[in-house]
């Protein structure tokens, strides 16, 4: 099932990634956007709390959507943000799922996500009831005629609706304190919900967060969110403004008896939270978490640096050696095989999975096959990489998928070079949809910029490439290939030539005013940035 | 995707996006249905508290521990209403509403809700406290107002006719003060 909801997510990242780039797609950093929608609603929150009157809910609401300059706008930017977050959380509780994010030691993100969600619904129904309004009638009625279903109150606390006698002012005292406390659960349970992540990604980038405040600032001054109508217990309520995000199941529950709607929310609640169970994979093709070899771990810290999920602790040697070494917490590993990827003498990562292993299966793989001189093969990551990893092979081109681009180790690119592959095209995940968070991120410094484990200076750059394809980006691997296929076969042409007698060689550039051999070099080092930049 | 066709693309889905927020933040909803004016009946009173008392027999004292042998054995309840509304001549609710609580001790709770049409109607309502269990040879009943100027009287009945206009609730409740059903609400004349 994930495999087909990946699919369905696949064509909404590549359409965005073309028009915002991976950097800025909003999908990649739906649960950032949740943190900032969070942020702009307690600031907006801290100003509406002071013109807020629990004596005369509506009107005070009433006098701030007056302020023209500060209130009105401030106030539809909380509402517009509290919308905002419903539909980030969505899409990115959908992304999880769709990713396989639900399970293993992801279970503790998973669980505390969805009791965030379930507080976030609450703290905008409590939201909507302050404001008191036919909406916020409606909607307290409704709560009440579910709670009273259960056996928690002595008495029903519909009849506080009936319009018998005006509705007590703890009423709103308590509704009040609900809204402004939820929030402090809310940032506990944020603080548990990342607890088992490093690095958290927290905010998303700069252009991001502006065009996104600047979009629900732009929409809040142009069109005010309204105050509809004032409650009114004895009147029906009328056809008024009503929040899909928050009062979406409203018509399927009114319609409802309110024992079956806690039977159904039951039972949706209730899959949602043993998701973690149900959608893992059988046992037998569950990965195993990462071990170190304590014989080779040398204690350089760099898997303990790299981990994406804290699994890894450094610890006092037990081998009779001085020094400390890695150790891993099984209970926190996913087995993403990152720290693969990061240790040089090749001491750690999942079983079947490490440095050492890598090598094992390119020089089979190898021996089986030598790569042509013209070869150039591509080694993509098989969650996502325009698809490459899932086709055999890609227009030709010799394929090695691995598990995640980041556990990628870089011998298994020197021993490909060496082994006469004219170049090495590696596909990995735009680094914000990592399934593993940090992979891509990961590998890149280690091909370019010498983080641990990095690719040796004697591999000549211009033969590998990076590039970043979502799963539908077929056509982005494409082009990466026919770029590099081009610019290896220009580096073996300028290799030819310079066998050529030079000075014949000169007499004829001179003639003819080329450049024959600068061209693709320059060329190939553009691209080769252009390739880190996408 | 190039460039100024990512930003003309780009811009235009940002702003339709932002704009169908907006939009589903305030949609026009219909709570009310096709509900024009409701004739409500909510009300809570304390029930008659009733015991029932019966002598034991010799033989059954015998039975009982030293300690425990009295004279009379008691056993408390809350008497049940019943419930008649006829509306516009036609009986709408026929019902026995009982005390509620688990031990079926806690006040009696009345709710209804009538969709009608806007304009005149006719409402007739009783609320009669159910027979009490009457005496059997031998034993003896008692019956004691358990608190006694709180409790409803054994007999509440309303005969009106109301006038709702659009969009209104009338309700109809029981005023613990005056000890009757009274009518509340824009349609109340
Ligand atoms: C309501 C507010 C929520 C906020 C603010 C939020 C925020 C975040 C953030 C910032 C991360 C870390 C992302 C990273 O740096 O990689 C994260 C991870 C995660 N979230 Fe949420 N989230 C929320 C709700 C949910 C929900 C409803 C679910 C699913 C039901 C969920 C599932 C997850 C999972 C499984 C991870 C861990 C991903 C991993 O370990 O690879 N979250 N969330
Ligand atoms: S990267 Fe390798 S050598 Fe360094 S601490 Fe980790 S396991 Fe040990
Ligand atoms: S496989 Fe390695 S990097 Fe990944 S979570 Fe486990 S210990 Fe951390």
């Amino acid at each position: 099932m994930n495999r087909f909801l990946r699919r369905l997510l696949a064509p909404a990242d590549a359409l965005l990634n073309g028009l915002y780039g991976w950097r800025l797609n909003p999908l990649y950093h739906s649960g950032a956007l949740v943190v900032l929608t969070f942020v702009l609603l307690l600031v907006t929150g801290l100003y509406l709390v002071f013109f807020y009157r629990l004596g005369d809910p509506h009107a005070s609401i009433v006098r701030i959507t007056e302020q023209a300059w500060l209130g009105r706008w401030i106030r539809s930017l909380h509402r517009y943000a509290s919308d905002a977050a419903v539909v980030a959380v969505g899409v990115h509780a959908f992304r999880m799922f769709a990713q396989g994010r639900s399970w293993g030691p992801r279970a503790l993100a998973w669980v505390s996500g969805l009791l965030l969600l379930g507080l976030t619904l609450v703290l905008g129904w409590t939201g909507y009831v302050m404001v008191w309004d036919v909406f916020g009638l409606v909607l307290a009625r409704e709560g009440a005629r579910l709670l009273d279903a259960l056996p928690l109150f002595s008495e029903p606390i519909s009849r506080a609706f009936v319009g018998e006698r005006e509705l007590p002012g703890a009423f709103f005292f308590l509704n009040l304190f609900l809204h402004v406390a939820l929030p402090v659960g809310l940032g506990a349970l944020l603080w548990l919900h990342v607890s088992r992540v490093a690095r958290p990604g927290l905010l998303p980038p700069r252009g991001l967060l502006w065009g996104m405040t600047g979009l629900l600032l732009a929409l809040s001054i142009l069109w005010p969110a309204p105050a509809g109508t004032p409650a009114d217990l004895l009147r029906l309520p009328s056809r008024g403004p009503y929040d899909a995000f928050y009062a979406f199941w409203l018509p399927i529950t009114r319609e409802l008896p309110a024992a079956l709607t806690w039977v159904g929310g039951g039972i949706l609640g209730a899959l949602a939270l043993l998701a973690p169970w149900w959608s893992r994979p059988r046992a037998v093709e569950r990965p195993a978490p990462s071990v170190v070899n304590e014989r080779l771990c040398t204690g350089c810290e760099q898997c303990y640096q790299d981990c994406p999920y804290d699994a890894i602790a450094m610890v006092d040697r037990t081998d009779g050696r001085a020094g400390i070494m890695a150790r891993v917490n099984p209970a926190l590993c996913v087995s993403c095989g990152i720290c693969a990827g990061s240790c040089a003498p090749m001491g750690v990562g999942p079983p079947g999975r490490t440095g050492r292993d890598q090598l094992a299966q390119i020089r089979d793989l190898v021996a089986a096959r030598a790569p042509a001189p013209d070869d150039v093969v591509v080694i993509a990551c098989t969650h996502g990489a325009g698809g490459v990893a899932q086709e055999s092979r890609f227009d030709g081109a010799p394929v090695l998928p691995v598990d995640c681009a980041g556990s990628l180790h870089t011998s298994v690119v020197e021993y490909l070079v060496r082994s006469g592959a004219a170049g090495v095209l590696v596909v990995a995940c735009p680094p914000r949809d990592c399934q593993n968070r940090e992979g891509p991120e990961w590998l890149e410094q280690r091909l370019y910029h010498g983080r641990e484990a990095e690719l040796q200076d004697r591999v000549d750059r211009q033969r590998v490439r990076l590039v970043y394809a979502d799963l539908a980006e077929v056509g982005t691997v494409a082009a990466a290939l026919e770029l590099t296929r081009r610019d290896v076969g220009m580096m073996g042409q300028a290799r030819r030539e310079a066998d050529i007698v030079l000075e014949a060689e000169c007499d004829l550039v001179a003639a003819q005013g080329l450049d024959g051999r600068q061209g693709p070099e320059r060329r190939q080092r553009s691209q080769g940035l252009e390739g880190r930049r996408r | 995707m190039s460039q100024p066709r990512a930003w003309i693309g780009g811009g235009a889905l940002a702003v339709g996006m932002t704009l169908a927020l907006g939009w589903l933040s305030q949609v026009p909803y219909d709570a009310a249905g096709d509900v024009d004016a409701v004739v409500r009946l909510a009300w809570r009173t304390r029930g008659t508290r009733v015991e029932e008392c019966r002598r034991l027999t010799a033989a059954e004292r015998e039975r009982l521990p030293i300690h425990m042998r009295q004279e009379e054995v008691c056993q408390g309840r809350t008497v049940p209403y019943r419930l008649v509304v006829v509306l516009d001549g036609r009986s709408v609710v026929n019902e026995t509403v009982y005390p509620s609580g688990a031990r079926a001790d806690r006040p009696l709770y009345v709710y209804h809700e009538f969709a009608v049409r806007p304009g005149w109607h006719d409402l007739d309502i009783a609320f009669t406290r159910e027979g009490v269990p009457s005496d059997t040879a031998g034993e003896q009943e008692r019956e004691r107002l358990g608190e006694r100027e709180s409790a409803a009287p054994p007999r509440l009945a309303l005969t009106r006719r109301v006038m709702l206009g659009p969009d209104r609730i009338v309700l109809v409740t029981y005023d613990a003060e005056q000890r009757q059903l009274i009518l509340k609400g824009y349609g109340a004349p």
